[in-house]
């Protein structure tokens, strides 16, 4: 027993112990199960997350709010980086996040949203950063990965939908699409987890609505 | 052997000549004693006041190395009095045997193309005062010697403060080779003993009476600040170390060889007392680098920057004040440019305020080759006691919105913005845009009953005509405006999809029938 011990303490023998549970990385929960399910456990922190797909406003910012809520509550940022449209406070509000904690940057080009990312991912106090960016060169990916990973928020990059078909160093992939009251999430690349899975993830987007039909 | 023919004559004043070598020869200099007072009877000293000497061997080279530029080629500063001579070299002339006091000409056949640099004893004072601005931090009786290249401190009562006397010793050196200077420190209960002790290598720290004297009896004369001349008469009648001549009686070697001789003997043991003026700082802090060669290119000045503001951080802890606020002035040939720099907190480390100078001057189109910087602190600011909070949350306000002062460094100042809310119901009106300020809207922000109306869509743009959606889900009904000329809204908000898969975020206007697009739902 005692050899059969030493063998398996030996740090050259690696048994595939801990795969597919992210025990290192903590993680938000979504605030959906399906997703929770499919993210073992949640959008992961310390992490660079490709959302792929387009147009915009299919519901793909709605889906975070949770999380980013979850954010405000802990007194941490939420920084939208060069957003297509402008954000609607007492929207955001509604759902949780308070105007203090949203920051807006604009910038002019890709290099200065890079940048700004980098700043603000290094930074504490920062709960998530959604950046939006066209078509964002190799090395730029490449830095923000390294800036998400030394820091400890979500970090958020919405490409449009060709992107998908390019390499991309990212962590976490997913290809969204907007489907009727829903959109479809299908996570293609999930680094250190499980393999991905062909089965998308459905996550209704029109939650937050008070039906109130006009007399 | 009997004493020369010079007995009455007073100890000559020796110029400080640097004094590198290893020995220690002529290291001290004596100051000739302002005031002539009769050493009377011997005046015992409080044992509790202590001195530190600072002694800076090296002020010349180090003040060459401050600009950047270091050398590994054989480098050498030279003065020139009568004849010129070399003041000090560096690691790669003294190698090849060119030591101070050498004579230019010796040196330059010695050395092969050397960096050569004129002795500037106005720079020097300038450094000097850098220095006890900065080591004011550590005692509030300074008093730089410049002549010497050296600051006497009080330390007596700092060191509980400093948490003893080697903690101290150890942080003003670490102080200022931070900076870049190289000191020899020497600690003991009177001034002249401790200048005294700068000058020796390994040099125990005597903190009483009794200890000091047994310190001094078996160094030999030459460490005293005596003139050769003096020390040769000394030797002559077979006084080869300080304690022989403490052994003398102080009478006799008055009249033998001046009054200056017992006079130092007795500022040594502290049986005669010396005052030393206090050294008081400038009101605004201002440090200046003068470049040894012009600097052309932006990303350069980033080194001597940095060591400007390591002084200034230095200086404002002395001080116990900080800054939000630093000028920097850049000297050309013929003009000048000017710079400022203000952050949304204030602060005083080298290291945050050198990230913000480095992206601001990464932008700056220098008009000409600098010659010099100086970096001046017009406003200080008192630095804000943090009481003990339980959450630290004064703290993170601070830590939070330092990467946004780096930013707005680049981006400019509008390019970070935060969103004030309005009670406004229209929604297009319902938020101001702002400047990211340090202190964000304290008032805690509502959201009113007629803001829920339209929904919790998160995107918006200004409205704008299009046609009926085909199936929209409505959200409510928003009226208001009818008190304001030409404002009157009524307005039933919904969401569709439009054929692109978007959710926008729609109205009807009930006036019109018009629909119109509002934003995005999400």
């Amino acid at each position: 027993m005692g050899a059969l011990e030493q063998l398996l303490n030996h740090p050259g023998l690696w048994r595939g112990r801990g795969i597919g549970t992210q025990e290192n990385i903590s993680v938000r929960p979504s605030g959906f199960a399906p997703l929770d399910e499919a993210l073992r456990g949640g959008w992961p922190r310390g992490r660079l997350i490709e959302l792929i797909g387009g147009p915009f406003g299919c519901g793909e910012t709605r889906i975070l709010l949770p999380m980013l809520a979850d954010c405000a509550a802990e007194n941490l940022r939420v920084v939208l980086v060069s957003p297509p449209a402008v954000p609607w406070i007492p929207g955001w509000q509604q759902l949780g996040v308070p105007p203090e904690q949203i920051l807006l940057i604009r910038t002019e080009h890709v290099d200065d949203a890079v940048w700004s990312c980098e700043q603000v991912l290094r930074h504490p106090g920062i709960g998530a950063v959604l950046v939006w960016l066209q078509q964002p060169g190799i090395a730029s990916l490449r830095r923000l990965r390294l800036a998400a990973v030394a820091g400890e928020s979500c970090a958020f990059l919405f490409r449009p939908s060709a992107a998908a078909a390019q390499p991309s160093p990212a962590h976490l992939r997913i290809r969204w699409q907007g489907a009727q009251n829903h959109l479809r999430l299908e996570i293609f690349k999930n680094t250190g987890g499980w393999p991905a899975r062909n089965t998308p993830v459905h996550i209704p987007v029109e939650f937050g609505i008070r039906h109130a039909p006009p007399r | 052997m009997h004493p020369r023919d010079e007995p009455t004559k007073p100890i000559r004043v020796r110029r400080h000549s640097g004094g590198f070598g290893t020995g220690n020869s002529g290291q001290l200099a004596l100051l000739p004693a302002p005031e002539q007072q009769p050493s009377g009877d011997p005046e015992p000293v409080s044992g509790r006041a202590l001195w530190m000497a600072v002694w800076l061997p090296h002020l010349a080279l180090d003040a060459l190395a401050q600009t950047g530029s270091s050398r590994t080629e054989p480098l050498i500063v030279v003065e020139d009095d009568s004849r010129p001579r070399v003041h000090d070299g560096n690691r790669a002339a003294r190698r090849a045997g060119v030591g101070p006091g050498m004579a230019l000409a010796d040196a330059l056949a010695v050395l092969n193309a050397p960096a050569v640099f004129d002795y500037r004893p106005e720079l020097m004072h300038s450094h000097l005062e850098t220095l006890s601005t900065i080591l004011l931090q550590f005692s509030d009786h300074v008093c730089p010697e410049p002549e010497q290249h050296r600051i006497l401190l009080e330390i007596g009562r700092s060191l509980r403060l400093f948490r003893g006397l080697e903690a101290l010793c150890r942080q003003v050196r670490e102080t200022l080779r931070r900076l870049g200077y190289s000191p020899c420190i020497g600690v003991a209960g009177t001034p002249a003993a401790a200048r005294l002790l700068a000058g020796l290598r390994n040099s125990p720290r005597p903190v009483d009476h009794h200890a000091l004297r047994q310190m001094l009896s078996p160094l030999p004369l030459t460490t005293l600040p005596l003139s050769e001349i003096a020390i040769d008469a000394l030797r002559d009648v077979g006084l080869n170390r300080i304690g022989d001549l403490l052994r003398f009686p102080r009478a006799d070697l008055a009249l033998r060889y001046g009054s200056a001789l017992p006079k130092l003997l007795d500022r040594l043991l502290g049986h005669a007392p010396e005052t030393l003026p206090r050294f008081q700082p400038p009101e605004h802090p201002s440090f200046r680098l003068e470049f040894d060669q012009e600097v052309a290119s932006s990303e350069a000045l980033r080194f001597p920057l940095r060591r400007l503001l390591l002084q200034m951080e230095q200086a404002l802890y002395a001080r116990h004040r900080t800054v939000q606020h630093l000028e920097l002035l850049l000297t050309h040939r013929e003009d000048r440019t000017a710079m400022t720099l203000e952050r949304s907190h204030p602060g005083h480390r080298a290291e945050a305020w050198l990230e913000l100078w480095s992206i601001r001057l990464s932008r700056q189109v220098l008009p000409a080759p600098v010659r010099s910087m100086r970096l001046t602190a017009t406003r200080l600011l008192p630095v804000r006691e943090t009481a003990a909070d339980l959450f630290g949350s004064s703290r993170d306000a601070t830590e939070r919105n330092g990467f946004l002062a780096r930013i707005r460094a680049r981006l400019g100042n509008n390019a970070v913005l935060r969103f004030e809310p309005t009670l406004h119901p229209l929604p297009e009106w319902a938020q101001i845009e702002q400047p990211m300020e340090a202190t964000g809207p304290d008032a805690a922000p509502v959201v009113t009953p007629a803001q829920r109306a339209p929904g919790t869509a998160l995107w918006i743009h200004p409205p704008k005509p299009c046609p009926p959606p085909a199936s929209p889900e409505w959200l409510g009904r928003l009226e208001g405006g009818w008190w304001l000329d030409g404002n009157d809204q009524r307005r039933d908000y919904a969401h569709a999809h439009d054929r692109r898969g978007r959710l926008r975020w729609i109205f009807k206007d009930l006036r019109s029938g018009q629909w119109h697009i509002q934003g995005f739902w999400g």
